[in-house]
């Protein structure tokens, strides 16, 4: 008992206001629970709360959405998975290596090269499409490789103005969340758009989708796996040095084993956050590799009021997230989340 | 400890790599149109228009209504969720009975599919078959425009946000409370302070620097929100709940008017980064104080 803990009558109150709140946070996922068992008679009957007492449970929703008739259901489901799957491993693991390298090396990028890209990167796109006549595709990509060229030729160079450090890239990275996805999403399409006229399919691909789930995962992931690698202790690493262990093998070998916590949070936020996203999914896809979400949020429109069937849809995004809840709980309990706040 | 090795750069180029090709790219791409008249339907040739774009943009009354409307949803929802979410954290870390329990079921919101959440949302606030129905019915009030009408359907889109959210805050500040130091509550307990000058003597300044991040994460985070808008109201009644991103999409996928659509991404990304500025203007003489 610590001198924090709560004392005297206030407790009752307090207690009572937390189930209030438990309340008030379960009930809207115990009425999707019942509803998708419910038949269409006690749906629109009016609200009936308790299986076998108010109305009674019926599978139908359930036999409807896995025998295929609303719409393509295991399709969705399991482009969902391999999606979330393969972009948290693939962001998991380049990020912690981006995140280790910006713990334990310097790196320097000096501010007038980082300008340079923007300005080859922009005005060569421009040039490119108006002025030699060239297709947008083909433009974007040319500049996009000479702006990264040449900006890391120009940063050997001892250029004025300041220079930037480790904490600047990662400050960097971690802005990329600030941007609306919005602003992105438009961009991408139309240039998945441009490289599909050009040949390489990106719109509705597995390739395509999961690249941009790993781009907008990474800030979180660097922004995590930076602390979680800051309070590894360096001794191990010494003693590796010591030995000629090369870095990527003391990276692999020791430092990943040793942030594994760190890293099955980090995995398992990635996940939760691909597995949820919209945005991006409603843009980039429109049938062999829509997400989940999609699928549910189609639901609205085409089936109108058959709750039934839309929660048993829902459910389906649900329960994964419900699963992975646990899991984060019993991680937090163990204080694992604390490290990431500061 | 730094050392040096040429194989950092192998470690950190891929995410370099990806994030300036696929977040990068694509934003200087967008820039780059918001300056042209770009039309997919009906095609007509990109030509450059210079700032006309974003002058029809400052005029255009439904984009300073969508403004007013984001901020609305994002600086109330964010407002309600910290003071919810900093009295439950706070309950949890003084050990209410429980608290285990509690900790996980708190966080389960949170990681719920958002369009999921908007559908089940518009089932509870059915005007006429939901469960919120007849709870108002038994005092009076029946059959409530939940989402038909324009003020009834921004409070249920904060009610939702709120919902879905509180638990974010709840799991970091729960965080930051446990890491605060138990001596100096003993201390205050030998000069027999009351718990509520307790919490505004230590807990609230000591909170201050995480509770800044915390709220900040939020309000940029809630800027973005489309898919529970998306799903519940469709921008309605009217554009009475429409959102920046909403507002975006429906200019871009509607009318395919994409140099007008990548203008107002930009004023957005603006209109965020001058708010981000001026939050943390407003708060850094308090940090400092606290430091």
């Amino acid at each position: 008992m610590s001198v924090r803990d709560l004392k005297g009558s206030g407790r009752h109150w307090v207690l009572a206001g937390c189930l209030a709140w438990l309340a008030f946070s379960l009930f809207p996922l115990y009425w999707v629970a019942i509803t998708s068992f419910k038949s269409p008679v006690d749906v629109v009957g009016g609200p009936t709360y308790l299986p076998f007492v108010d109305f009674q449970p019926t599978l139908t929703a359930w036999r409807d959405l896995f025998s295929g008739i609303r719409g393509e259901f295991f399709s969705n489901f399991w482009s969902s998975t391999i999606v979330a799957l393969s972009s948290a491993v693939i962001a998991t693991t380049i990020g912690s290596m981006a995140a280790y390298s910006l713990v334990r090396f310097t790196f320097r990028v000096r501010l007038l090269s980082g300008v340079a890209f923007f300005v080859i990167a922009m005005g060569g796109y421009l040039l490119g499409r108006d002025v030699f006549g060239v297709s947008p595709a083909l433009a974007s990509i040319v500049s996009f490789c000479l702006a990264l060229a040449l900006s890391i030729f120009v940063n050997r160079f001892r250029l004025p103005g300041p220079v930037l450090g480790n904490d600047d890239i990662v400050f960097w990275f971690v802005s990329q969340r600030l941007f609306p996805p919005i602003v992105v999403a438009f961009a991408l399409f139309l240039l998945y758009t441009e490289m599909g006229k050009f040949g390489f399919r990106m719109t509705d691909t597995y390739f395509g989708l999961t690249l941009a789930y790993v781009a907008f995962s990474l800030p979180i992931v660097i922004w995590l796996m930076r602390d979680f690698i800051a309070s590894l202790p360096l001794d191990v690493e010494e003693a590796a040095m010591v030995d000629n262990v090369p870095t990527w093998r003391i990276f692999f070998g020791i430092v990943l084993p040793m942030s594994k916590p760190g890293l099955i949070a980090t995995f398992v936020i990635t996940l939760a956050f691909v597995w949820n996203e919209f945005l991006f999914a409603l843009f980039l896809t429109n049938s062999k590799w829509q997400t989940l979400p999609i699928l549910v949020a189609g639901q609205n429109s085409q089936r109108g009021d058959e709750w039934w069937a839309i929660s048993a849809a829902a459910l389906v995004a649900i329960i994964p997230m419900v699963l992975i809840a646990g899991l984060l709980g019993r991680m937090m309990r163990s204080g694992l989340l604390t490290g990431a706040v500061k | 400890m730094t050392r040096e090795d040429p194989v950092k750069h192998f470690f950190l180029w891929p995410a370099v790599l990806v994030v300036l090709a696929i977040a990068i790219f694509p934003l200087i791409f967008s820039l780059a149109n918001s300056f042209m008249s770009l039309r997919l339907v009906p095609p007509i040739p990109a030509r450059f228009v210079g700032f006309d774009n974003y002058i029809k943009l400052l005029g255009d009354e439904r984009f300073w209504q969508v403004v007013r409307t984001t901020s609305l949803i994002a600086f109330t929802s964010v407002a309600l969720q910290f003071v919810l979410g900093f009295s439950i954290a706070l309950a949890l870390v003084k050990k209410v009975k429980g608290a285990d329990f509690f900790r996980v079921t708190f966080l389960l919101p949170m990681l719920v599919t958002p369009v999921a959440v908007a559908l089940v949302a518009k089932q509870i606030l059915n005007p006429t078959m939901g469960p919120l129905n007849q709870i108002t019915s038994f005092f009076g009030f029946s059959n409530l425009p939940y989402l038909t009408d324009a003020n009834w359907a921004l409070g249920s889109l904060i009610a939702v946000e709120i919902w879905q959210w509180t638990p974010f805050i709840i799991l970091l500040l729960l965080a930051g409370l446990q890491g605060l130091p138990d001596d100096v509550y003993e201390a205050a307990e030998l000069e027999n302070a009351s718990p509520w000058q307790q919490f505004w003597g230590i807990t609230f300044p000591m909170m201050l620097p995480i509770s800044a991040a915390v709220v900040f994460i939020r309000i940029v985070e809630s800027f973005k929100i489309i898919d529970t808008v998306f799903v519940m109201t469709g921008g309605g009644p009217g554009i009475s709940t429409e959102t920046l991103s909403l507002f975006a999409y429906q200019e871009g996928f509607k009318k395919f008017n994409l140099g007008y659509t990548s203008a107002l991404s930009f004023v957005f990304l603006f209109v965020v980064l001058i708010m981000s500025l001026i939050y943390l203007a407003i708060l850094k003489p308090y940090l400092e104080k606290y430091k």
